[in-house]
């Protein structure tokens, strides 16, 4: 008996503690509309690969700063965004004052739970010379990101100063963040699958986003990943079963996600994704067995609306499974209905796919890949998230985008790649 | 708006600090310490009282070798100890999401003596298409009658190789280093108790999909490791191992294949059973 009890004190010693990683945003937003003196050939001068001439240790040796924006219905509010090549780091900066040059946010670090304040003023330098930018270059004049960083809530005071090195790179590329942004399990501060998600893809370095679509009960098309209502997702309310055993209705009035958010329907994320972002591409990825045609009549919907506004947007329906495919052959009429083939490419022909969506761990398939882009297709490959593979993707320059969960990475090879 | 959700979380709602590598593996330790040597210190009081008469039912006679492949005792010089079973992993719900795997692997385990004290050992853990194989010392010596030490260091190497059509086309391999230190105590003559801590250490790592490869030769801490075996007689003379192990590590070799990106202790429970062969 004693034995039992020593063992059974052992075991729950072994296995008790499971530590539970949290990663708050430590930077409070304002989120005031507008960008102060920050106009539009100021944000454009500002854009740009950064050498970490201090900060580096913690930032890695350069950065990509590049501006993002979210839609309010008459204002715009801008973002700066710092896109580091560190444990899949990136800043979020603000304006703080519309008066001044200065900007306030935080940083993060998504592998970990490593994040803090920082705060940035523009400046510019010649000859050791360091002056407050005004709005205007001279010649010789190089541009000077300066200000400082702290870790967690702490006020900032370890300097961080980026020295301007180069224009981004403009090759066109799409960075696709995976579940509209990225994953809950990364700690971001919004879940994944929400329409606040999908307002911070850009921020994160998107310029798409993958969403994946299932139905509720009473067929309303909804973004949720998993199959289940589990509280990896969920808020913890006593429900549990698949998503698909309830309503709507009910979903709307028992269901959160982890961070609070209401479950979206696709009506309300592709409204989002019009009214509120610039995004480009938006993967519906087909998580539902059954009828298409609800998540068509949307996709030709919004793809019209898209066009009414002159957007460049791209709609597109992917199919992970036979089950798809077999599902959007039954469509009445696939016409204005672009989709996206995870499939092999003898599949991908045969749905006369103009995009064809290989694994990355299939590597980089180099023949099969000239032979799509060849034939007028487009090539991404999912889910990639490992950064050293990321760079080694991007420099082989081969696919036209990465779908990711890290797409502040993605974004960081991409803009920095020196052609 | 994205700014509302982030106003969700208001400065100093701070829950963990931010952990430094060593903080990280002191925390651990400390958690996971804690439990032990309530558990540890009853048996080394246990262990040092006047041994039992030789008669008695509980009574240990240290010339006799109980089959053990875990407990802390060096086989006899030239004498060969093996066993064979299968070792059972749970996927951490970090990387596996809402699916929830056990992962069963052959596990084999071969040792012979060296000299009284020292040994060596080797273990191979195999799912066909991943394997780790892991050669290692160990000295051991008794402490009392009853209570059994013994420090080693295993060097274990891994590999995998996943094709599967328009899945996988990958491979992998790695070298990881892990010191240990095991105490065990004889519970009774035939039932034993060993109590093994490891720390896992990353050597190299070099994974490949299709013609890209890449590599880190970083070494550095990766986790740390701690098992509890009984080992005891199963139906006649045949002896058995039964145990678990939790691990607390970055990176497991079973799971390379899904190309974790955290940097973060994930926990990694694992069930033990072998045949004493």
């Amino acid at each position: 008996m004693k034995t039992l009890c020593y063992l059974s004190i052992l075991l729950l010693s072994l296995t008790g503690c499971q530590k539970e990683y949290e990663a708050p945003v430590p930077h409070t937003f304002a989120n005031r509309p507008g960008a102060g003196q920050f106009t539009p050939s100021v944000r454009k001068a500002i854009e740009g690969v950064y050498a970490v001439t201090t900060g580096s240790s913690q930032f890695g040796e350069q950065v990509a700063v590049k501006w993002t924006y979210v839609v309010n219905g008459p204002d715009t509010t801008h973002y700066l965004s710092v896109f580091t090549g560190t444990d899949v780091g990136y800043f979020n900066f603000e304006v703080v004052k519309a008066d001044t040059m200065a900007l306030a946010g935080y940083w993060r670090k998504l592998v970990n739970t490593e994040t803090g304040r920082a705060r940035l003023s523009i400046k510019t330098t010649r000859s050791g010379q360091v002056r407050p930018y005004r709005g205007q270059l001279a010649e010789g004049d190089t541009l000077m990101l300066d200000g400082a960083f702290s870790e967690k809530t702490a006020e900032p005071s370890q300097p961080l100063r980026l020295t301007y090195r180069r224009p981004l790179n403009t090759e066109s590329f799409a960075i696709l963040a995976h579940r509209s942004g990225g994953r809950t399990s990364d700690l971001l501060p919004t879940s994944e699958n929400s329409l606040d998600m999908i307002k911070l893809a850009s921020r994160l370095g998107a310029t798409g986003i993958e969403i994946d679509v299932r139905y509720t009960k009473d067929g309303v098309p909804i973004l949720y990943h998993d199959n289940t209502l589990n509280l990896r997702l969920i808020r913890k309310n006593g429900l549990k079963g698949p998503i698909e055993d309830y309503t709507y209705q009910q979903l709307t009035t028992l269901v959160r996600l982890i961070n609070g958010e209401q479950i979206p329907t696709l009506e309300d994320a592709l409204e989002t994704v019009i009214s509120n972002t610039n995004l480009t591409f938006v993967w519906l990825d087909t998580k539902y067995i059954g009828p298409m045609d609800k998540v068509q009549v949307l996709q030709q919907k919004f793809r019209q609306r898209a066009a009414q506004l002159g957007r460049k947007l791209q709609i597109v329906i992917g199919l992970p499974t036979q089950d798809a495919v077999d599902s959007y052959k039954a469509l009445a009429d696939k016409s204005n209905t672009p989709i996206l083939c995870e499939l092999d490419t003898a599949i991908t022909r045969s749905l006369s796919a103009k995009i064809w969506a290989p694994r990355w761990t299939l590597g980089p398939q180099t023949n099969e890949v000239q032979a799509m882009k060849a034939e007028g297709r487009t090539v991404f490959v999912w889910t990639l998230d490992e950064p050293k593979f990321i760079d080694e993707f991007i420099n082989q320059g081969q696919f036209n985008g990465i779908l990711s969960n890290y797409s502040p990475t993605v974004a960081y090879y991409h803009y920095t790649k020196q052609l | 708006m994205a700014g509302q959700a982030i106003l969700q979380h208001k400065p100093g709602e701070w829950c963990l600090p931010h952990y430094s590598i060593h903080y990280r593996l002191l925390n651990v330790y400390l958690r996971h310490l804690i439990g032990l040597p309530f558990c540890l210190l009853t048996l080394v009081a246990s262990a040092q009282r006047r041994p039992l008469p030789a008669d008695h039912s509980r009574a240990i006679d240290l010339a006799v070798h109980q089959p053990a492949i875990y407990f802390p005792e060096a086989p006899r010089p030239g004498e060969w100890r093996k066993s064979l079973g299968a070792v059972f992993t749970t996927t951490p719900p970090a990387l596996t999401e809402e699916i929830r795997l056990s992962v069963p692997a052959v596990d084999f385990n071969l040792q012979r003596g060296l000299t009284k004290r020292f040994f060596v050992v080797s273990r191979l853990q195999t799912q066909f298409i991943q394997s780790n194989l892991s050669l290692g010392v160990r000295w051991a010596t008794p402490l009392t009658d009853r209570l059994f030490l013994s420090v080693g260091d295993d060097v274990h190497g891994w590999m995998g190789v996943l094709k599967l059509k328009d899945v996988f086309n990958s491979q992998a391999y790695g070298v990881q280093n892990m010191p240990n230190l095991t105490l065990g105590y004889r519970l009774t003559r035939e039932l034993q108790l060993s109590v093994k801590g490891e720390a896992i250490t990353d050597l190299y790592y070099r994974s490949q999909v299709g013609t890209l490869a890449i590599e880190n030769r970083n070494r550095g801490f990766n986790g740390v490791a701690f098992t509890a075996v009984l080992e005891q007689p199963f139906y006649g003379n045949r002896h058995v191992s039964l145990g678990l192990r939790a691990a607390y590590s970055n990176f497991n070799w079973q799971f390379w294949s899904l190309f974790d990106t955290f940097d973060r202790d994930l926990f990694y429970p694992q069930l033990i059973f072998n045949f004493i062969l």
